[in-house]
């Protein structure tokens, strides 16, 4: 395999490094090492190598003693992190560890960690939609947040650049509130949600549903093996069929024999230089050892995932920098967003008893927004708008266990396939309120005495006022699609659902309002950037990973530029 | 942890010992009820039998395996014991004895020892007063979920016991283990059963 070199002792001193080696991390590394430099990229977790460290990828549900079922041991551990349902045997190892990794919940919030090499990209959902001017230019539109440095034209090249080398299949529609990718074929819709896609276009002019759009492989590139339709992706996928840092960026930044990965490195601090005005290195707490050491480099790339990023700025205090580094403007750890998530529809459809789909797609459908897109969609209701994902398919064990029968008949009639079902769930946008923020809990400490994080955050009028809509949208959609026994619902639930934190280091034009410059670098330290869903100045509806590895990809891109300029 | 074991099957024998009746006919239907062929890391014998009888009421043999045949009820040991709480396993045996004591009442004697028609009349009314799982979505049940009896729940994990078993996820549901491809829309003849995975 890929022989990584994580002999970090020998060197201290890099020409660049990444904290974090997720989605974000995983794009710097590979451009920065790509570009000549070299890099050290820091991993507060294990190594997890591409297939090799993969230990449950092949594992049917009878191969394992409890199958998906955790004990009570692994329960406690992922106390938290459990609530989002996700979280089983086959994927338990790369959640991070909730007792060792506390968090204060001022308000409840759900924070899913991945701690290894990877990081969350092992586990994402891999829908990957490019933001549009709708969502660049919406915070200068209503005057909510600050407005982005950046237009849609700015990143534009950057996603085709990174969809060319990630691998994106999906369909284009020529939307302008949901730009195209450059795209590998689509996935495809199953009989009834075509049938579902053509009911609803017709009975709502303006709306369209779609195959979602996704980073898995389907057909080769680069070495990588198309999908398989296993379905088991979150265990780690033996082809490299989707995007994740461990089978795409980090292999291709470790073949430029420019990378050096450290594991187990808990990034403590970014030591910031005052007489230079600039960062010198990053100061590292080794998690097996508890030894503190510090390595230096001309560029930091902070990409810990949205609210690490942010802790450890908050934890970089220097005379200049007292309240955290790049807080000149008050705005550090402030303006949190997420998604709201767990609102939507679901229904039965009729008349496809005889028809069935084979493979396990790991992909369902996508709405895209369709409300405040213009004047005639806008709704006096709520500010910004949502989306959708859900997807059809014929009903599971639960249904059987709820029908009122049993004994041998029973038995031999449900292991025929169940009902069709049809469901779609919102995805609405979260504006920045600079209330929703995160601070250092100096009180409560982690096993390496380190302040955690404790995370103040709440959704509010607005939010609330899109998922009424959502809800009511859902509902009307499937019954206009003909739908049966429809049930809207509305898990109300704190942030953190979506799994989409962004902000509290956020972009701007003004340095007395924001963190980071328009190519992501720390206002007052330049030759630090961060590229991860911290920088994010509003939320979009729409999911953020693909914009991160964008955003990372030009301000490596821009780095390397004023370095060799000697700007940095 | 021993001590509370020991307190708690002290106050078992006593409560027993104040209803000789029952005492006798549990001792006389032992006498003839063949010994488990299998050791459980959790439940009593007469716990283990229960399960196995349940298992057996609601996915009985056919001419395809029964829950028996693929071990359900061992496997739902399995987890009970190694996957429950305490807690959890607490309340999965109290279950288990209001079961069995309702069923004691209505029919006079325990599940394991009934006929199949007095079976089929202690399920039918579970049936009835269990109430339903929500639907769900992405494995989280949709809506506010009301209580869902002791049976529903037994129900729906005896299914996955046995949907997730090797015999009948290899060889009774359809397994394609690396379909390699997705087809969205193809007749239900050219797959015949549910998908295993």
């Amino acid at each position: 395999m890929a022989n990584y070199n994580i002999d970090a002792k020998k060197q201290m001193t890099y020409d660049a490094i990444v904290i974090g080696s997720g989605i974000s991390g995983g794009w710097a590394a590979k451009e920065l090492c790509e570009q000549g430099l070299k890099t050290l990229v820091l991993e507060r977790g294990p190594m997890v190598e591409h297939v090799v460290d993969y230990p449950t990828m092949n594992l049917d549900p009878w191969d394992m003693e409890l199958r998906e079922a955790l004990t009570p041991e692994e329960q406690q551990k992922h106390y938290k992190g459990i609530r989002s349902g996700f979280i089983g045997k086959s994927s338990e190892h790369f959640y991070a560890n909730d007792q060792e990794n506390p968090y204060t919940e001022v308000k409840p919030f759900l924070w899913i960690r991945g701690h290894q090499m990877g990081g969350r990209s092992l586990l994402w959902g891999k829908q990957t939609y490019r933001w549009s001017d709708l969502d660049f230019e919406a915070n200068a539109r209503d005057g909510h947040g600050v407005d982005w440095p950046i237009r849609y034209k700015d990143l534009e090249p950057w996603y085709t650049y990174v969809e060319k080398f990630a691998g994106i299949s999906g369909e284009a529609l020529g939307l302008p509130q949901l730009p195209d990718s450059h795209f590998l074929p689509p996935m495809e819709l199953n009989c009834v949600e075509k049938e579902v896609k053509n009911r609803i276009e017709s009975a709502f002019p303006g709306r369209h549903m779609i195959i979602g759009r996704v980073a898995h492989l389907t057909q080769p590139l680069n070495g990588r093996g198309q999908c398989q339709y296993r379905n088991r992706c979150s265990r780690g996928c033996p082809y490299g069929a989707y995007f994740s840092s461990n089978a795409v960026t980090l292999p291709a930044a470790n073949a430029t024999g420019n990378l050096t990965i450290r594991p187990w490195s808990i990034a403590q601090s970014i030591i910031y230089d005052e007489a230079s005005g600039k960062a010198t290195g990053v100061r590292i707490i080794d998690a097996e050892t508890g030894e503190w050491l510090e390595y230096q480099a001309k560029i930091i790339f902070c990409n810990a995932s949205t609210l690490s990023t942010t802790q450890i700025l908050l934890n970089s205090t220097s005379n200049r920098f007292p309240t955290g580094l790049g807080n000149d403007s008050g705005e550090l750890g402030h303006n949190l967003m997420d998604h709201t998530y767990r609102i939507g529809a679901l229904g039965t459809v009729e008349g496809f008893d005889d028809k069935y789909y084979s493979g396990r797609r790991p992909n369902g459908i996508y709405i895209p927004r369709y409300v405040n897109i213009d004047e005639a969609s806008r709704s006096d209701k709520f500010v910004r708008g949502f989306g959708f994902q859900g997807g059809g398919g014929r009903g599971g064990s639960q249904v059987a266990a709820n029908e009122s029968d049993f004994g041998g008949a029973y038995k031999d009639r449900i292991v025929k396939p169940g009902p069709w079902e049809f469901f779609i769930t919102g995805f609405a946008e979260c504006l920045p309120y600079h209330e929703n923020q995160v601070s250092l809990d100096t009180e409560s400490t982690d096993k390496w005495g380190q302040p955690t994080l404790a995370i103040d955050c709440e959704y509010k009028a607005n939010e609330k006022a899109l998922n009424r809509q959502i809800r009511e949208d859902a509902v009307d959609m499937l019954e206009r699609a003909g739908l049966k026994d429809i049930v809207g619902f509305d898990n109300e639930h704190e942030p953190g659902y979506g799994i989409h934190e962004m902000g509290t280091a956020r972009m701007g034009r003004d340095p007395k309002t924001s963190v980071l410059n328009g190519t992501n670098q720390v206002h007052g330290a330049k030759n630090v950037f961060i590229t991860d869903g911290a920088c994010m100045t509003s939320s979009s509806c729409v999911n953020p990973s693909l914009t991160y590895m964008a955003l990372t990809a030009r301000a490596a891109s821009h780095a390397v530029a004023e370095l060799k300029k000697f700007n940095l | 942890m021993d001590r509370r074991k020991a307190l708690k099957s002290a106050g078992v024998l006593a409560g027993a010992s104040l209803a000789m009746p029952s005492l006798l006919s549990m001792l006389q239907a032992c006498k003839d009820t063949p010994r488990l062929e299998w050791q459980p890391l959790f439940f009593t014998e007469s716990e283990a039998r229960l399960v196995g009888a349940l298992a057996d009421a609601i996915l009985p043999r056919t001419d395809t395996p029964g829950a028996l045949d693929v071990k359900v009820d061992l496997f739902i040991d399995t987890l009970v014991a190694r996957a429950y709480p305490p807690q959890g396993q607490e309340g999965f045996r109290a279950e288990l004895a209001r079961f069995e004591a309702d069923c004691r009442e209505s029919q006079g004697a325990g599940f394991a020892d009934l006929d199949e028609e007095a079976r089929r009349e202690v399920l039918s009314q579970a049936e009835q007063e269990a109430g339903t799982f929500n639907r769900g979505v992405w494995g989280t049940a949709v809506g506010e979920q009301k209580p869902v009896g002791f049976y529903r729940s037994f129900k729906s994990l005896a299914i996955w016991a046995y949907f997730s078993s090797e015999e009948i996820g290899e060889n009774i549901l359809s397994y394609d283990p690396i379909p390699g491809a997705y087809h969205g829309c193809i007749p239900l003849s050219e797959v015949g059963n549910r998908w295993s995975l």
